[in-house]
């Protein structure tokens, strides 16, 4: 198992930090990626921001009312080892399936 | 995070009754991961580095802990400009390094290919000898893992076309960890072409017996035709021998595993028994390595071949995205089919 920290990513032009609305996820969860994960409002608006991957949560950082510098630490994953990367799948391994029969008459010569 | 890839490797260590105790059963991501960690003990000049290779581990965590471990002028990471990490390359190697850079997926290798082609592949010809350029280029390749443009492509035939590279896959962890330390105390640059969608699947390396690293390994053995294959689809064709066996059809999987030079000797020895061969590869058809091996079995066995040499390969079509993927590999069936054109192919 990987612990993978995901700080708070830069939310727009200028904006150097936000304030933690509402945790939408919390430790011990297992969320999914693309899944909300928190409530942030910045000087210009409120926004939910989706998880980047999927995993467990270890930790979240800041309780609602806080602010939370952007690039400092936001949530904690765990991940395990055989987890995709941030780009593609982990092929499932299948067993063979086949539609084809091969048939030949193999002279020996 | 750090070293969490050696760690499970070393808690998922097998000793079991038949295997050698030098024996361990590790994911070639944890192999290619352990190589890399050994190179950088042995070799004070070694250097790796690339896009998140360093503080993230790389994307496939293949560099997982080793900056914490061999520090952050061994181990880093790099701007986004592929052609900008060959090129440091290039200066690292002549300063007598020996750089061990990533692509990041084999797609990001085209904004790079000046550096490779015109600087890497010919500096050692270009000053006779004076600067040679050990560089070891990792290039995670090759498709299965439904991922976007540009991250599922097959480069071999490209490189391989280049006087002064040489390019190697490995098609299982064993391999993976033997032939990444051999390429990385080679003196040429080698392009090391690691199949992507093998990187979580487990199996058995011995780290201390790698028998020879050089040339194309007998995969399984077989009397009534050769499968030439290399990377992932070495893994499909032991798939395929397998399931031609239930038809009686005994098939030789040869891995040819060196892409440049390409074994002929070995093809040669294999399809001189057989006397059939199909070769498959994930890469277009047209001027794709499969030519290459089929000219090469041709010219040595061109008395004895019951047939054609028969190509299964990707399609002449820029690769696919992830939903069409298994449209576009060569799956069981369409290489049983083209075993099947060979064993019922009638001469005149």
């Amino acid at each position: 198992m990987a612990e993978i920290s995901f700080p708070l990513p830069d939310l727009g032009e200028g904006l150097i930090e936000a304030t933690v609305l509402e945790w939408l996820v919390s430790p011990g969860e297992q969320v999914e990626r693309n899944q909300p994960l928190v409530e942030v409002e910045t000087t210009k608006s409120a926004v939910e921001l989706p998880s980047p991957q999927a995993g467990k949560v270890v930790r979240i950082h800041g309780g609602p009312g806080d602010k939370i510098n952007v690039g400092e630490p936001l949530i904690v994953f765990e991940v395990p080892d055989n987890t995709a990367g941030i780009v593609g799948t982990v092929p499932t391994e299948e067993a063979p399936k086949r539609r084809v029969r091969l048939s030949a008459v193999l002279d020996e010569d | 995070m750090s070293n969490s890839i050696l760690e499970s490797a070393n808690a998922a260590a097998s000793t079991s009754a038949g295997t050698p105790a030098s024996t361990t059963v590790m994911s070639m991501q944890q192999a290619l991961n352990r190589a890399l960690d050994e190179v950088l003990a042995e070799n004070p000049k070694a250097v790796i580095f690339g896009e998140d290779c360093g503080r993230l581990g790389g994307v496939f965590r293949i560099t997982d802990g080793l900056q914490a471990k061999h520090g952050e002028q061994r181990v880093f990471d790099t701007p986004l400009a592929e052609s900008g990490i060959l090129g440091m390359s290039v200066g690292l190697a002549m300063a007598g390094f020996h750089p061990i850079p990533e692509v990041q997926f084999d797609g990001f290798a085209y904004p790079a290919i000046n550096q490779i082609v015109c600087q890497i592949a010919r500096m050692n010809y270009r000053s006779r000898g004076a600067l040679p350029m050990p560089i070891t280029l990792r290039v995670p390749s090759f498709g299965g893992i439904r991922a976007p443009e540009h991250h599922g492509e097959s480069l071999e035939a490209l490189f391989a076309h280049v006087p002064g590279l040489k390019v190697v896959s490995p098609s299982n962890p064993h391999e993976a960890y033997h032939l990444l330390k051999h390429a990385a105390t080679r003196p040429d640059p080698v392009i090391f072409m690691e199949p992507k969608s093998r990187y979580w699947q487990k199996g058995e390396v011995d780290m201390a017996d790698g028998g020879t690293p050089e040339g194309a390994k007998v995969m399984r053995e077989g009397r009534h035709l050769t499968l030439v294959a290399w990377g992932a689809m070495v893994a499909r064709c032991l798939q395929v021998a397998e399931l031609a066996a239930e038809d009686g059809i005994e098939i030789e999987v040869l891995d040819l595993r060196w892409l440049k030079p390409i074994d002929a000797g070995a093809l040669a020895a294999s399809v001189r028994k057989t006397r059939r061969a199909v070769v498959v590869h994930e890469a277009p058809l047209t001027s794709g390595l499969g030519a290459e091996v089929a000219q090469l079995i041709t010219q040595s066995c061109f008395d004895t071949l019951k047939a054609p040499v028969e190509r299964v390969t990707g399609f002449d079509v820029p690769y696919p995205s992830g939903d069409l993927e298994d449209e576009y590999i060569p799956n069981i069936d369409r290489i049983l089919f083209g075993i099947q054109r060979v064993l019922e192919y009638k001469r005149g």
